[in-house]
C-alpha cells in the first residue's frame, strides 16, 4: 500500500501543463461552456426588455440594465456566442490561406515566392484596423463582413511565418536525404517539411484568438461590425459610451473582453514555452 | 528682490483692475463655442436642408420677413411693409432703404427676384417652398411683386424660413450661381457657398471645415443692431455625453443635443439646463416603393405595423419620458392639429390586419437608419425599441445603421423599406408638412416612399385639401389642414413616434439662448453677461 501511495505522489502534471496554460485554459474553457449552454440557463432574453432602463447592478440584474431595459449580464454572456465563433472562423481561414501560400512560397521559391511575399508586404503595410475598416466599409456593416475583413488582415502573418519555417526546415539533412532518395516534391513537403512547421503556427494562432476578438469588438464599437440588437461586446461598449455615466453598461462586456483575451494570451504563452522553447 | 516683487504685485493689481473695467467688452469678443453634431448637407441656401443649416442660414442671411417673438406671426426683416391682394395671389413688398449685404452693397429688388427664381429652379431640397410662384416683378429697386399661380395663404410664413434668405445676386453670379430655368444643372456655386456667405445677416461665414467646425464672425456692415458676440464657433461634437463633458469643462458655452438622460447627470452650478417643448419630431417611415421590400408594404400591412408600436414606451425609453406623442406629421400646435387622434397601440388589430393579408407568420423588413443622435434621441436605439415591439407580431426588423450621408443617398435609390428620421419646422405654418410629408405628387416623401414612381402612393384627397387650405384663411384653413392631417394618418407612410422636449444646456454666463420654431437657435440674440 505504502509503495502505491508513494508512486501516486510521484505523479506530476504533464510537461505542457504550466500555470499559465492551466489558468488560460480554464478561462477559455469556461467561456466556451458558457457559449454553448447559455441559452439553457440565461436569466433573460438578450434582445428583449428585461426591466426598467438604466437599473444599476443589483440582485435582480447583476450587471444592471441598458438604455432599452435589457439585462447587461445576459447580453454579456451571449456576447461570447458571437465573439468566439468569429475568432475561430477568422483564425482558421487565415491559417489555411496563409499557411498554404506561405508553404508554396517557401518551397517553390523564385518568382512565385516573390509574388506571394510582395502581396504579403503590401497587405501588412496597412495598419490592421485601418485595412479592416476599409474592407468592412466597402462590404457593409455586419459580423460576416467584419470576419472577411479580418481574414484579409490576418492571413499574411501566417504566410510569412509558414514561409520562414519551410525555408528553415528544408535545409535540414533529412529533407536533403529524402530528395536524394527520389521522394516527390509533394511528399517532401507534406511528409518531411510541414510536420515540423506547425509549432509556431499553433502558438501564434492561440495568441491571435484574443487579438481577433479585440479587433472584432473594435469594428463593432465604431459601427462596422455587429448590427443592433446583436449582443456583441464591442457593440455593447459602444452603447455604454452613449450613456457614459451609467458605467455598468460597458463594464460587463469590458470585463468579458479582458478575461477572454487574457485567457488566450496565457494559453498561448504557455504553449509557446512548451512547443517553441527557443522563443523568449 | 523686494522692489521687483512689489512691482510685480502692483502690475498684477493694475492688470486686474483694468480687466475688471474691460470685462464686459472683452467677454463679448471671446469666441462663443457651441457643441453640436453639425450634420450639414450643404451651405448653399437653396440646396441646404438640415437643422444646422437653419442656424447657419438665419445667422448669415435675412429674409423679407422673419418669425416674430410669439413664434407664429411674421415681422419685418428686409421688407419694411407688404400687402397681399384679396385672394392671396399677389404679394407686394417694399424693401428697407438702408439694407445692405455684408460687402456693403444695397439689397435690391433684383436680388429678391434672382434669389426666389434660383430657389425654385435649382431643384434642391427646399425648392418646394417656391412651388406656385408664377412670376416676380421689380417695378423699382426697392419694390418686389410676387404673383402666384394659385392662392397661397401661407406664403408670408414661408418667407420667414431660413432657406428663403436673400442672396447678393451679383456676388453669387460671379461665382458660378445661376437662377435660370436650367439652374439645376447650370448652377456651379455650391462649392463656393461652402466657403463664403453672401447675405445681409448679422454674421458672415468665416470658415467651414466638414466634421470639424463652422465659424462665424460678426458682419461689420450689418445694417441693423450689431450682434453682441463677435465670433461664434459651432464645434463638431457627435454625441450627447461629449457635448455635456465639454460644457462642464468650460470648453463649450452651449451644448445643443444633450438628451434628458445625460442632462440628469449634470450637477454643476455653472450650467443652466432648461427643458422646453419643441415642434421637432422623430418619425418612422414605410417606403412601399423600396427595392428591398420582401412583402408588399400595402396599406393594411403599414397599418398593422403602426398598431404594433408601443408609442408611450418609445417616449419612456428614448427620452426618459421627456416628450409627447404626435398624431400626424403636422406637429402639435400647428394649424389644424387640435383634436387629432393620437397614435394607438393595438396588438390585436395589428395581428388581425396581418392575418387578413396572410402574413400572420410574420416577415422580415430591412430598416436602415442614420447612426446619429437627434433631439436627444439615438435613432438606432429607437429602432431597436421598434424592433422589440414588432417582434410581438412576428415581424423581424433588420437594423442597419449607416452614416447619415449614406442614408440620404439610399433613401432616394434603391429606397429603404423602413426607417426613422426627424424634422424641425422651417416656419410657422402647416403647408410645409403637407408639401414635404404628404402623399401629393412630387413631395419629398411621395418620391422616396413610392420608389421614384414605382408604386403609386399619391393621395388625391390631400392634393385637393391642400389647394383648399392655401386659398382660405382662419377656421376654414384650420379645418382643411385638420382633414389633411387625418388623411396623412390614414396613409401610414409617415408615423410620428415622439416629439421630444428640447434640452437647452449652457453655461450660466450666457444669456439669450432660446429655441426658435424656424431657426433652431438664433445666434444674434446670444450674449455674455
Amino acid at each position: 500500500m505504502s509503495e502505491v501511495a508513494g508512486r501516486r505522489h510521484q505523479i506530476s502534471l504533464p510537461q505542457w501543463a504550466t500555470l499559465p496554460v492551466v489558468v488560460g485554459g480554464f478561462i477559455v474553457m469556461a467561456w466556451i461552456i458558457i457559449g454553448l449552454t447559455v441559452p439553457l440557463w440565461a436569466p433573460y432574453d438578450p434582445t428583449m426588455l428585461a426591466g426598467r432602463r438604466f437599473v444599476p447592478p443589483g440582485a435582480e440584474h447583476w450587471l444592471g440594465t441598458d438604455a432599452l431595459g435589457r439585462d447587461v449580464f445576459t447580453r454579456t454572456l451571449y456576447g461570447v456566442r458571437h465573439s468566439l465563433p468569429i475568432a475561430a472562423a477568422v483564425i482558421a481561414s487565415a491559417v489555411v490561406i496563409g499557411c498554404t501560400l506561405g508553404a508554396i512560397a517557401g518551397f517553390v521559391g523564385g518568382i512565385v515566392d516573390e509574388a506571394i511575399m510582395r502581396l504579403v508586404d503590401v497587405t501588412l503595410s496597412f495598419p490592421a484596423i485601418l485595412l479592416a475598416m476599409a474592407v468592412t466599409a466597402a462590404l457593409g456593416p455586419g459580423l460576416a463582413n467584419a470576419a472577411i475583413a479580418m481574414i484579409i488582415v490576418w492571413w499574411p502573418i501566417y504566410a510569412r511565418l509558414m514561409r520562414a519555417q519551410v525555408l528553415a526546415v528544408r535545409e535540414r539533412e533529412h529533407v536533403e536525404a529524402a530528395i536524394a532518395s527520389g521522394a516527390t516534391p509533394s511528399r517532401v513537403l507534406f511528409k518531411h517539411i510541414l510536420p515540423l512547421c506547425w509549432s509556431p503556427i499553433i502558438v501564434n494562432a492561440t495568441m491571435d484568438f484574443g487579438q481577433v476578438i479585440l479587433l472584432a469588438a473594435s469594428l463593432s464599437f465604431i459601427g462596422l461590425g455587429a448590427v443592433p440588437p446583436t449582443p456583441e461586446w464591442g457593440q455593447m461598449i459602444s452603447d455604454g459610451a452613449l450613456h457614459f455615466y451609467r458605467w455598468w453598461i460597458a463594464a460587463g462586456p469590458g470585463i468579458a473582453i479582458l478575461t477572454i483575451v487574457l485567457g488566450f494570451n496565457f494559453l498561448g504563452d504557455g504553449l509557446r514555452d512548451y512547443l517553441d522553447p527557443r522563443s523568449p | 528682490m523686494k522692489p521687483h516683487f512689489t512691482g510685480l504685485l502692483a502690475g498684477v493689481a493694475a492688470l486686474a483692475a483694468s480687466s475688471t473695467f474691460m470685462l464686459p467688452a472683452f467677454a463679448q469678443e471671446q469666441p462663443l463655442v457651441i457643441a453640436r453634431n453639425l450634420e450639414i448637407n450643404s451651405l448653399d441656401p437653396h440646396r441646404a436642408f438640415c437643422d444646422t443649416c437653419q442656424i447657419y442660414l438665419s445667422a448669415t442671411y435675412q429674409g423679407l420677413v422673419k418669425l416674430g417673438p410669439d413664434e407664429k406671426s411674421v415681422v419685418p426683416a428686409l421688407a419694411t411693409e407688404w400687402t397681399a391682394n384679396e385672394n392671396q395671389t399677389q404679394f407686394t413688398f417694399k424693401l428697407a432703404p438702408d439694407a445692405v449685404f455684408s460687402d456693403g452693397s444695397p439689397v435690391e429688388a433684383k436680388d429678391v427676384k434672382w434669389t426666389f427664381e434660383r430657389l425654385k429652379n435649382v431643384k434642391g431640397d427646399p425648392s418646394f417652398m417656391m412651388a406656385g410662384v408664377q412670376s416676380i416683378e421689380t417695378p423699382d429697386d426697392k419694390t418686389v411683386v410676387i404673383n402666384m399661380e394659385s392662392p397661397n395663404s401661407e406664403f408670408m410664413g414661408i418667407l420667414a424660413a431660413p432657406y428663403v434668405g436673400i442672396i447678393n445676386s451679383d456676388v453669387a453670379m460671379e461665382n458660378g450661381a445661376s437662377a435660370g430655368e436650367d439652374a439645376a444643372t447650370a448652377d456651379q456655386a455650391e462649392t463656393w457657398f461652402l466657403a463664403n456667405s453672401a447675405g445681409s445677416g448679422p454674421y458672415v461665414l468665416q470658415t467651414y471645415r466638414p466634421d470639424d467646425e463652422l465659424r462665424f464672425v460678426r458682419n461689420e456692415n450689418f445694417w441693423q443692431d450689431s450682434p453682441p458676440i463677435g465670433e461664434i464657433v459651432i464645434d463638431q461634437v457627435a454625441d450627447a455625453v461629449s457635448q455635456a463633458q465639454m460644457l462642464q469643462s468650460g470648453q463649450a458655452d452651449i451644448a445643443m443635443q444633450v438628451d434628458p438622460d445625460t442632462a440628469s447627470t449634470i450637477n454643476s452650478p455653472d450650467i443652466v439646463i432648461e427643458t422646453v417643448p419643441s415642434y421637432n419630431f422623430i418619425y418612422v417611415v414605410f417606403s412601399p416603393g423600396a427595392e428591398a421590400n420582401q412583402v408588399p408594404l400595402d396599406l393594411e400591412v403599414r397599418q398593422a405595423l403602426a398598431y404594433a408600436i408601443d408609442y408611450q414606451g418609445i417616449i419612456d425609453f428614448t427620452v426618459g419620458g421627456e416628450g409627447k406623442m404626435q398624431a400626424s406629421p403636422i406637429p402639435n400646435g400647428f394649424p389644424g392639429t387640435e383634436g387629432l387622434p393620437m397614435p394607438e397601440e393595438n396588438l390585436e388589430k395589428a395581428k388581425e390586419l396581418l392575418a387578413s393579408k396572410g402574413l400572420d407568420k410574420g416577415f422580415s423588413i430591412d430598416a436602415t437608419v442614420a447612426s446619429m443622435n437627434v433631439y436627444g434621441v439615438d435613432l438606432a436605439l429607437l429602432m431597436q425599441k421598434v424592433q422589440q415591439d414588432l417582434s410581438r407580431i412576428n415581424v423581424t426588423v433588420n437594423i442597419q445603421p449607416v452614416a447619415s450621408a449614406v442614408w440620404r443617398e439610399q433613401i432616394v435609390k434603391p429606397g429603404i423599406p423602413f426607417s426613422a428620421r426627424f424634422y424641425a419646422p422651417d416656419y410657422y405654418g402647416s403647408a410645409q408638412y403637407v408639401q414635404f410629408f404628404g402623399m401629393i405628387p412630387d413631395s419629398w416623401w411621395e418620391r422616396n416612399a413610392g420608389g421614384q414612381g414605382k408604386v403609386d402612393v399619391v393621395n388625391q384627397r390631400e392634393v385637393e385639401l391642400l389647394e383648399k387650405a392655401l386659398s382660405s384663411s382662419g377656421e376654414a384653413m384650420e379645418q382643411a389642414y385638420h382633414e389633411i392631417a387625418l388623411e396623412m394618418i390614414k396613409d401610414r407612410i409617415i408615423v410620428p413616434v415622439v416629439s421630444p422636449n428640447l434640452v437647452l444646456a449652457y453655461r450660466n454666463d450666457i444669456e439669450g439662448v432660446r429655441y426658435s420654431a424656424c431657426c433652431n437657435l438664433p445666434l444674434a440674440e446670444i450674449s455674455r453677461k
